[in-house]
């Protein structure tokens, strides 16, 4: 995957120039960063289900916690609070060793138990416990992916207080918390993986696309969100801009499933009337790739089988054979700017095809367009997500071959629950004294080994 | 072999040792090459399975018959790699019998590409036979280790010469001894300092010193391997000095938590490094300038002992250099405010010079004897070292830029004087490496 991968840091680095690449001087410790964001969590558990999984989730998560194991750009599990791992019994058994000397920011000592009982309330169906020094995680059925899992972010060791109150053990620790406002981090002087070179990081919440770039524009944010339909602009007034490669999947998904086989129909003929290439074209600027699949090619590796093209004939020739249609109401979120474009597209596309649609910002309706970000490089973990996520049958496997994964999924979307549509990148933009920061595989920000030029030391 | 199924490195800097064993024989081969100038080969792959079940798969599709077979590479294969596939598939696919045809007299087309995702290159085949819909297929072939892949060095006079390279990160590499060619080196990571002796052409890894520490390591740690007089190294790292037993013996690395200064200029096997704020021609001896280094971070407080004439600090630094004046020393320092402070005892002139964080001094017969090698500070990716001399407070270039595939972590002189050590990490293979950078005249 380096390779995969490094296609896309390349076009990113090309648009990045020195934010990445400045490697010939040494990082200087000292000064705040500033950072805006769209999102405006009311949480910062990351196993708070009532929070939704963003990237902005995952940047604040990185920050300030740590999981028992990390994957790193080239897709490789590696060890963060646990210093090894190994499986048994035919991978029905994990067992973490926790890495000694890690405290949480409150000064606690991290334990197996207090690790245990963070993924116990991340994942109450699992069977953890502590033993010593070490984590185990006990399954009925053979788990050969579960490290991959334990790098999420969901599975962050906390330590939670009987409010509820969470502390980690990451780079940064809370200075200051206004849910949904503001959030003012200071460095963890004794973070086990060394003292971040930033002294703080400030980070305001809630702003949109525009007011972000404003406050990079006028030096008051050193990192910013860029919407994935504003990075080609944005590129081309040669800015400085740094992009993920897809890993946010938009798709439509019906609120239930298929009950008859008109409907059937009917929902592939919409499947094949919508015109991917022009939306994004037009509406996203170029951004992403139009996909049909529910996983991208760079982690399926045989995503482009699945045909992206519009056809309007078959598409009519479906609706033809239906013998009513009824309109659907398509939901999208109202404060997603491009969604009611893309929506309002997608009825076209569909009116061309004999469907009628009415796109809706109420959260009841018959269709949804979502944006579901990937859960993991892993591909296997990646589409049990989005499965859970859209409410397709649960699969029955997340192992497997690439050919075994391939024909989960052939199977999930010929339910006809789901239409993918594209894969969209994490964008963000940075000011020219923020080096050494990057973005993750996960989409998130890399602020942990972060700089700022000129800073006081 | 040079893989751990399990306990993967953490990231960054902080990493255990696994496996040294069989480590040490991958590396004792890469070193081995390096030393032979050979190139470092990437490992073959043995496609030959994948291609022959790829092949049986497409077969029980279409059946034995006319067909025309298209190919595509999605991959990162090169296209020695993956023409080497499409040949060995289409061998395959013959000896099942395949008969290769144009699109006209084909009962079946199959187009083949060669895609890949983060753990195994995947090849895909869509089998079209008729008006109906394609038949997909797939086989998945694990990706092998990444290859590693070496740059020639330049034909300037400054020159580079790999030493040794590992997956691990290290932070100095020091010989101890040499005979034309390294035979007992040591190498320092954040836990240990690994010692490995070249026996019969093959490096063995001799040992593995622990270093103790209570404290965490500051992020971009540095450190640094100085081979003793009466002893065989000691270590520097933040907040912590180790001093080994006398040579001869097992190493044991005795550590303690200190904030001993460290030498930025010391003479051991050849008379070259100057005392600091000396007035004299350099002379041989022990440590003869040092530094305080600051315990929780990447650079040099300024505090200097002894003072290099009235300043006993100068403003904080991440590396520093030396020019031998007839009269007095010029010291050179890399500051953590961008600029280069130039200390002659009396005077601080600070300049702004196109110049990265690190450099060291090397002591030559060419020019006029003394050079700073110096990382150049830019936007590239890659970083670049080159030599100056300074004939006032300008720095003149005599080397065109050596490159190196990656980012410097460290650049001092070696204890012989004449030499440098920079290590590197190659941005292409993701491994550390440890390249001698000495200046030919001659060329």
């Amino acid at each position: 995957m380096r390779h995969i991968v490094s296609i896309w840091l390349a076009v990113s680095s090309l648009l990045l120039g020195a934010l990445i690449a400045n490697a010939e001087t040494r990082p200087q410790y000292g000064g705040t960063l500033h950072v805006t964001m769209h999102a405006a969590p009311l949480s910062l558990d990351p196993a708070d289900t009532a929070v939704p999984d963003t990237f902005a989730q995952r940047s604040l998560a990185s920050l300030l916690f740590d999981t028992l194991v990390t994957v790193d750009d080239s897709g490789h599990i590696k060890a963060a609070l646990a210093e090894s791992w190994q499986a048994a019994r035919g991978n029905q058994r994990w067992t973490f060793r926790i890495r000694h000397g890690v405290k949480f920011h409150d000064g606690a000592p991290l334990t197996a138990e207090v690790a245990a009982a963070s993924l116990r309330f991340a994942n109450p169906s699992w069977n953890v416990s502590a033993e010593g020094d070490t984590v185990l995680i006990d399954s009925d059925a053979a788990s050969p992916e579960l490290p991959g899992e334990i790098a999420l972010a969901h599975n962050a060791i906390l330590k939670r207080d009987a409010d509820n109150k969470v502390d980690g053990t990451g780079p940064f620790h809370v200075l200051d918390w206004q849910p949904a406002k503001r959030l003012t981090l200071a460095a963890n002087e004794d973070c086990w993986r060394g003292r971040p070179f930033l002294d703080a990081i400030e980070i305001e919440m809630g702003k949109s696309f525009h007011d972000q770039m404003t406050a990079l524009e006028l030096g008051k944010a050193e990192l910013v969100e860029v919407a994935p339909e504003q990075t080609h602009r944005f590129s081309q007034d040669g800015r400085r801009l740094a992009s993920s490669a897809p890993l946010e999947l938009m798709a439509l998904v019906f609120a239930r499933e298929v009950s008859s086989a008109d409907e059937k129909m009917l929902r592939e003929a919409l499947r094949w009337s919508i015109d991917r290439g022009s939306i994004r074209n037009v509406l996203l600027q170029g951004a992403g790739q139009s996909t049909a699949g529910l996983l991208p090619s760079w982690v399926s590796g045989y995503g482009f089988v699945f045909p992206t093209e519009a056809d309007l004939s078959k598409a009519r020739q479906l609706r033809g054979q239906a013998r009513t249609a009824p309109a659907w109401t398509v939901g999208y979120d109202s404060n997603d700017p491009v969604a009611r474009l893309v929506v309002e597209r997608i009825t076209l596309n569909a009116r061309d095809a004999g469907l009628t649609l009415q796109p809706s910002s109420l959260s009841a309706s018959d269709l949804r367009l979502v944006r579901i970000p990937l859960a993991s490089s892993d591909a296997g973990i990646a589409l049990a997500d989005i499965v859970d996520r859209t409410g397709l049958p649960a699969m029955k496997t997340r192992g497997g071959s690439a050919e075994d994964l391939y024909s989960t999924e052939q199977s999930l979307l010929a339910a006809e629950r789901v239409i993918p549509l594209f894969q969209l990148p994490a964008s963000y933009a940075a000011s020219s004294n923020l080096r050494n920061w990057a973005v993750r595989l996960d989409g998130s920000w890399g602020l942990a080994d972060a700089s700022l030029e000129n800073a006081k030391p | 072999m040079c893989t751990a199924v399990y306990n993967s490195d953490i990231p960054e800097i902080i990493r255990k040792s696994v496996n040294r064993a069989s480590r040490s024989a991958c590396m004792s081969l890469i070193f081995l090459a390096a030393l032979l100038g050979g190139s470092l080969l990437s490992r073959a792959a043995d496609w030959n399975p994948a291609e022959q079940q790829l092949a049986r798969k497409i077969v029980a599709a279409t059946g034995p018959g006319a067909v025309l077979v298209t190919f595509e590479n999605r991959s990162s294969l090169g296209r020695r790699d993956s023409d080497a596939v499409k040949n060995g598939i289409r061998s395959a696919l013959e000896q099942l019998g395949i008969r290769f045809v144009k699109a006209e007299q084909a009962a079946a087309t199959v187009t083949i590409s060669l895609s890949e995702n983060p753990t195994a290159y995947v090849w895909v085949a869509q089998v079209r036979q008729g008006a109906t819909d394609s038949t997909v297929t797939m086989v998945s072939v694990p990706r092998s280790g990444r290859s590693t892949v070496a740059r020639d060095s330049m034909p300037i006079s400054l020159r580079k010469t790999l030493l040794w390279s590992q997956d691990e990160p290290f932070l100095d590499l020091a010989i101890l001894e040499e005979n034309g060619t390294p035979t007992h080196i040591a190498v320092l990571n954040a836990e240990a300092v690994n010692l490995y002796r070249n026996q019969g052409g093959k490096w063995q890894q001799e040992q593995a010193a622990e270093i103790s520490h209570v404290r965490p390591w500051p992020l971009d740690l540095r450190g640094r391997l100085i081979p003793g007089k009466d002893h065989v190294l000691d270590v520097y790292l933040p907040g912590v000095t180790c001093h080994s037993g006398a040579a001869g013996a097992p190493v044991t690395l005795n550590c303690r938590e200190t904030e001993d200064p460290w030498p930025i200029a010391f003479a051991l096997n050849s008379p070259v490094f100057p005392s600091a704020g000396s007035t004299d021609r350099p002379s041989a001896g022990g440590p003869s300038a040092a530094a305080f280094f600051a315990p929780t971070r990447n650079f040099f407080t300024g505090v200097l002992t002894p003072a290099v004439g009235k300043f006993s600090t100068v403003p904080k630094f991440y590396s520093a250099a030396f020019v031998p004046r007839d009269k007095y020393t010029l010291w050179i320092f890399a500051g953590t405010d961008g600029r280069v402070h130039m200390v002659d005892g009396m005077t601080d002139q600070a300049s702004k010079f196109e110049w990265g964080s690190d450099m060291a001094t090397v002591k030559t017969s060419c020019g006029a004897g003394w050079q700073v090698l110096a990382s150049t500070a830019g936007v590239q990716p890659q970083d670049a070292v080159r030599a100056y001399e300074f004939p006032d407070r300008d720095p003149a270039g005599v080397s065109a830029a050596v490159e190196f595939p990656g980012a410097i972590s460290a650049l001092w002189t070696e204890s012989r004087g004449d030499s440098a050590a920079a290590i590197v990490r190659n941005r292409e293979t993701g491994s550390y490496e440890a390249y001698r950078l000495d200046l030919a005249c001659s060329q």
